[in-house]
């Protein structure tokens, strides 16, 4: 337990406008900026491949993404036909394809890029923060969905979320949003990257608590420094093996 | 004639003078523990024993290092000092080949002691300890006999430039690796030949597995590589009828351990073992009549024996899954499951192979080999394969008779081909040609040499190999095939066409050419010495650094600009046989679609290597990668290497390569992955392997690094 | 489109009997011991392991092989049909009676 001083880590800045920002039409599509052809691990049950999108409304000082939420116009962007085209070889191969980011949300033109991607007949998997419960809803009601992880970084309370997002975040939108999957009939996991400067063990039980459905799946993962947003997280380390073992099977078992 | 290193030492134990030797106040210190006085005839006898010299000129010689001693007024003096003495003087004498035959083999007071001391990193299997260090330097004695006294000069030359390498020197009195099926003790017990007792065909199966592993290490003390054991899981299923299934993982578990603990044999090493596993029953072998306790036969076929035999299938890989009391991989048995067309039409095939892939993402053990068609495969050595031909098939109804051995390893340096081409195809394909020749007359010297030791009978040095309970001796000489393999192939098409493997498919199609030419030039080798040459993907495991080592030295110029690795701290190597480079960014379906178009003409067996790190990837996900491969690419095998780290101090073992271990925050920390075809601790690999393992991309997208 | 045969198959000389495969554009590849350049090339298309088991292949300017013997006359009467070039129809009913018809 690790008390306030953990929340008041730093000064919250206020909620972010996304930074790449298309001012462009919901036509145009999200910018790409990362491709992997196969991954093994973002689909329980599938193959997939990964699509990052550039872009982020959060500023998670843990996360391992970071050019792609700050930096994105100094990456290089992937065109669309570019990963239709590679899609289309490993038609054979792939069982779907997940959407990741950065945020993909906040692209206007997520849903467009998505109703292309299906109209190919891939299924889709989304990855998203939930603070965009229309953009989420909006998909689903579309049926352009087939599966949905959402990043719920905290238990359900102002400051500790804010703490984990390093941002301001409208809570509310992110109970929508968990609302909105367990009420859909979509395969769906809600997951949480945790790390004892952020989050104490009573913060993870009751996140379980909050999210646990029948329906829905829960993943804990365990922090990992490597690069981090913030770099005094490189300093950070996760839990220790012993005490995140029991954590993954508080999720486990829900 | 053999060349007997101490027989000028040997001979004055026979006692006899000759009266008209030079009275020396002289003591010779000899290698068989005592001192004995002077007695210059010794010199002459071992002359005329060991080369053609005639006698006046070995009287002569006597006499010239009789007064060298003379003058030198040493009071004692070791016989491999007066041996080197007649050397120099048939030296002197340009008695060039009397000097060889007469050469004493040894190793030098310096090098013994660094032996003593220090790790020798050439096998990661080979631990560091006193097993370990005699094993080094029998060896090294071994290895400079065959390169004087089994391969003529041109041959022993090839492999000192490092234009080839020929494997496992230091066991030039044993062949390379053995493949075989439980059969042959089932039905004869373990009855070797001059063994101090005898037993009789297993009544239970932990006697049964007690009568394996003493045959394993057996055969590992007469082969240099890998000891494979066909369809393990369906043999043993006669035994399991009355076991429960708790019984039946402890047996599994049994067997496990027993494989991975045996480091106690030659030069402390584990056996390097494989077992191959089906979750069908092979069609070969579903109506052959089943061999059970006692060696009788059942009355069943081991068609009917599937459920049992899946059992046990099922209970290896639980054991797999958990890992040894650390949590750690077994490195040996290494599993080899082989993915065919029945296996899909097998009823449970899918959670199985979940239950497989689980394992390949825990820990990393299984081996995915994919028989296509009518193919039947038994896998031995790190990729070694041997396709099941007609007589097999015949065999496969006896099928203690199903043994194969190849009898030794050959690589060919591919990248100093294109060095010494300098880009002009006729003079690369011509020196292609040229070198499997080479290889090819190196694998007639060596067969040579074990036939004549075969030929000994049970009396002689390979006297298990001689063994026959069956109308024929356990090694099928006649039988056996010759590897020919390569090293760089991506280092060739580099400095020939200017790009690597991954890079164009102007370089795959070249590189593909390089390969159908070895294919062809071996098969036509074949025919016409009536020996089975066939191509294999060198393991290459010190191989890939040596070549790249001597290429540094010898075609620096050209080397550089291709050679892998980090040049400033000599972490350089090669690509390994037909791999491309290990840190292309590729994903696992273009690696696997890409290596595996060469796979059909490597027909001793190949295998794509997928580097995890510390990713663990979803089963049903792995699953469905491995049923795509079978159906949609020609890779031959497969197999997924996760990294881990082992703490020296707490014991635990966490997921990835880290500097400090996750529970204890220990320093003193050792990693676990495959180094070529097992897995080994990092801290024994050499150099060239070191740098591959930092230049391994393990499939992470870019931000994640 | 390319056409893998080997010398002494018995399908592969009705095949080329039958289509004046030069003019057709269709590139013939002879596996024998000293062509390794055809023997790559088949690698390429993946097609190693069916040529083992029968032969002839025509692979298809998609990379799709046929190994079927009606289908790849099917094919070649189509491919000469574009042309506008004759072929002969076969006579006989193809078929490979001492196994000659494969690459070694």
């Amino acid at each position: 337990m690790r008390g306030e001083e953990t929340y008041s880590y730093q000064d919250i800045p206020p909620i972010l406008p996304p930074t790449h920002l298309p001012s462009c039409p919901t036509d145009c599509l999200p910018p790409i900026k990362g491709f992997l052809e196969t991954s093994f691990v973002d689909w329980p049950g599938k193959l997939c491949a990964m699509i990052f999108v550039g872009g982020c409304n959060f500023r998670c000082p843990f996360c391992h993404n970071h050019p792609l939420v700050l930096t994105p116009k100094e990456m290089d962007s992937i065109s669309f036909a570019e990963i239709q085209t590679r899609l289309t070889t490993r038609r054979k191969w792939l069982d779907g394809v997940c959407i990741s980011g950065g945020e993909p949300t906040i692209s206007p033109g997520l849903p467009a890029m998505i109703a292309r991607l299906k109209a190919e007949g891939w299924a889709i998997k989304l990855d998203t923060n939930g603070s965009r419960p229309e953009v989420l809803a909006g998909l689903l009601k579309e049926g352009l969905l087939d599966m949905v992880a959402m990043d719920v970084k905290a238990p359900l309370v102002q400051k500790k979320y804010e703490a984990c997002t390093g941002c301001q975040v409208e809570l509310d939108k992110i109970r929508q949003s968990i609302e909105l999957l367990k009420n859909s009939k979509i395969d769906h996991q809600f997951r949480i990257t945790v790390l004892p400067r952020l989050h104490s063990e009573d913060d993870i039980r009751a996140w379980v608590e909050q999210l646990a459905g029948e329906n829905s799946r829960l993943k804990i993962q365990n922090f990992n420094p490597r690069t981090t947003m913030d770099s005094l997280y490189e300093k950070e380390s996760g839990f220790a093996p012993e005490i995140f073992s029991r954590l993954a099977d508080m999720a486990a078992t829900g | 004639m053999p060349i007997n290193a101490e027989s000028v030492e040997k001979e004055k134990k026979q006692g006899h003078r000759r009266d008209d030797s030079t009275d020396l106040a002289l003591f010779v210190r000899t290698s068989q523990d005592d001192m004995t006085g002077w007695d210059r005839h010794r010199i002459v006898d071992a002359l005329l024993r060991e080369t053609y010299i005639d006698r006046d000129t070995a009287e002569k010689i006597s006499i010239e290092v009789e007064n060298t001693i003379q003058t030198g007024k040493v009071k004692t003096i070791t016989g491999p000092l007066i041996r080197e003495m007649v050397n120099a003087k048939l030296l002197e004498m340009g008695l060039e080949s009397a000097r060889r035959m007469h050469t004493r083999l040894g190793v030098p007071l310096y090098d013994v002691d660094n032996l003593l001391v220090q790790h020798n990193k050439e096998n990661a299997n080979v631990p560091h300890g006193p097993e370990a260090t005699n094993l080094t330097l029998a060896e090294g004695i071994k290895k400079e006999y065959a390169l004087l006294h089994v391969f003529t000069p041109d041959v022993a030359d090839a492999h000192l430039r490092g234009d080839l390498h020929l494997h496992d020197l230091g066991f030039i009195d044993r062949p390379y690796c053995s493949g075989q099926s439980l059969e042959y003790i089932k039905k004869f017990g373990l009855n070797l030949p001059h063994a101090l007792s005898a037993a009789k065909p297993a009544k239970h199966a932990e006697i049964l597995l007690a009568h394996m592993v003493k045959f394993a290490a057996a055969l590992q003390s007469h082969f240099a590589g890998a000891i494979g054991w066909d369809a393990v899981n369906l043999f043993y299923a006669p035994y399991l009828e009355e076991l429960t299934d708790k019984q039946v993982h402890q047996l599994a578990q049994m067997l496990i351990y027993e494989f991975s603990q045996q480091a106690v044999a030659r030069g402390g090493q584990a056996i390097f073992s494989d077992i191959n596993i089906y979750w069908e029953v092979p069609k070969h072998f579903v109506d052959v009549p089943a061999i059970g306790p006692g060696g009788e036969y059942t009355g069943k076929t081991y068609g009917e024996y599937e459920k049992q035999a899946q059992r046990f299938a099922w209970a290896l890989f639980e054991v797999y899954k958990e890992g040894d009391a650390q949590g750690r991989p077994f490195f040996f048995p290494k599993p080899l499951v082989h993915i065919t067309e029945k296996l899909f039409k097998t009823e449970g095939h899918r959670e199985f192979l979940n239950h497989i892939c689980e394992v390949a993402s825990v820990k990393g053990n299984t081996y995915f080999v994919f028989d296509r068609g009518e193919t039947a495969k038994i896998s031995e050595c790190c990729r070694l394969s041997f396709k099941l031909e007609a007589q097999d098939i015949e065999d496969a109804k006896k099928p203690w008779k199903m043994r194969y051995s190849a009898l030794q390893n050959v690589t060919i340096n591919l990248p100093r081909l294109a060095y010494q081409a300098k880009g002009d195809d006729t003079m690369l394909f011509q020196l292609l040609t040229e070198r499997i020749q080479l290889a090819a007359k190196a694998h007639e010297q060596k067969k040579k040499f074990i036939e004549k030791l075969m030929s000994m009978g049970t009396n002689g040095p390979l006297a298990l190999l001689a063994m026959n309970h069956d109308g024929e001796a356990y090694l099928k000489l006649h039988k056996c095939s010759y590897l020919i393999g390569m090293v760089g192939l991506n280092e060739l098409i580099k400095v020939h066409i200017g790009d690597e493997l991954h890079q164009t498919e102007a370089a795959i199609k070249f590189g593909l050419k390089v390969i159908a030419h070895m294919n062809i030039v071996c098969n036509k080798m074949a025919e016409a010495l009536d020996m089975k040459f066939v191509l294999e993907q060198t393991p290459a495991e010190s191989t890939s650094f040596r070549f790249a080592r001597l290429d540094m030295a010898h075609h620096r110029k050209d080397a550089e600009k291709v050679i892998q690795g980090n040049r400033e701290t000599g972490e350089i190597y090669y690509s390994n046989s037909t791999l491309f480079n290990v840190g292309a960014q590729m994903s696992p379906i273009s690696r696997v679609e890409r290596e595996g178009l060469f796979h059909p003409l490597i027909e001793a067996g190949s295998i794509t290597h997928l580097w995890l790190g510390e990713a663990q990837p979803d089963k049903e996900a792995l699953a469905n990668f491995v049923t795509n491969v079978f159906k949609h690419t020609q890779n031959d095998q497969i197999a997924f290497s996760p990294e881990f780290t082992c703490c020296l101090d707490c014991g635990k073992t966490s997921r990835g390569l880290v500097d400090n271990c996750p529970y204890c925050n220990s320093e003193n920390v050792d990693g676990i992955t495959r180094i070529t075809g097992y897995f080994t601790k990092i801290s024994s690999w050499n150099k060239g392997k070191l740098g591959e393992l930092h230049d391994r991309y393990r499939n992470v997208n870019r931000f994640n690094n | 489109m390319t056409l893998f045969t080997k010398e002494d198959c018995k399908l592969c000389d009705q095949i080329k009997k039958q289509f004046d495969l030069e003019a057709m554009e269709v590139q013939v590849e002879v596996l024998d011991s000293n062509n390794a350049g055809a023997l790559a090339h088949l690698a390429w298309h993946g097609q190693v392991e069916a040529a083992r088991k029968t032969l002839p292949i025509l692979v298809l300017d998609d990379s799709s092989s046929v190994n079927d013997f009606p289908r790849i006359e099917s094919h070649l009467i189509d491919r000469a049909a574009s042309f506008g070039i004759d072929y002969r129809s076969s006579n006989n009913q193809a078929g490979c009676e001492n196994g000659s018809c494969a690459m070694q």
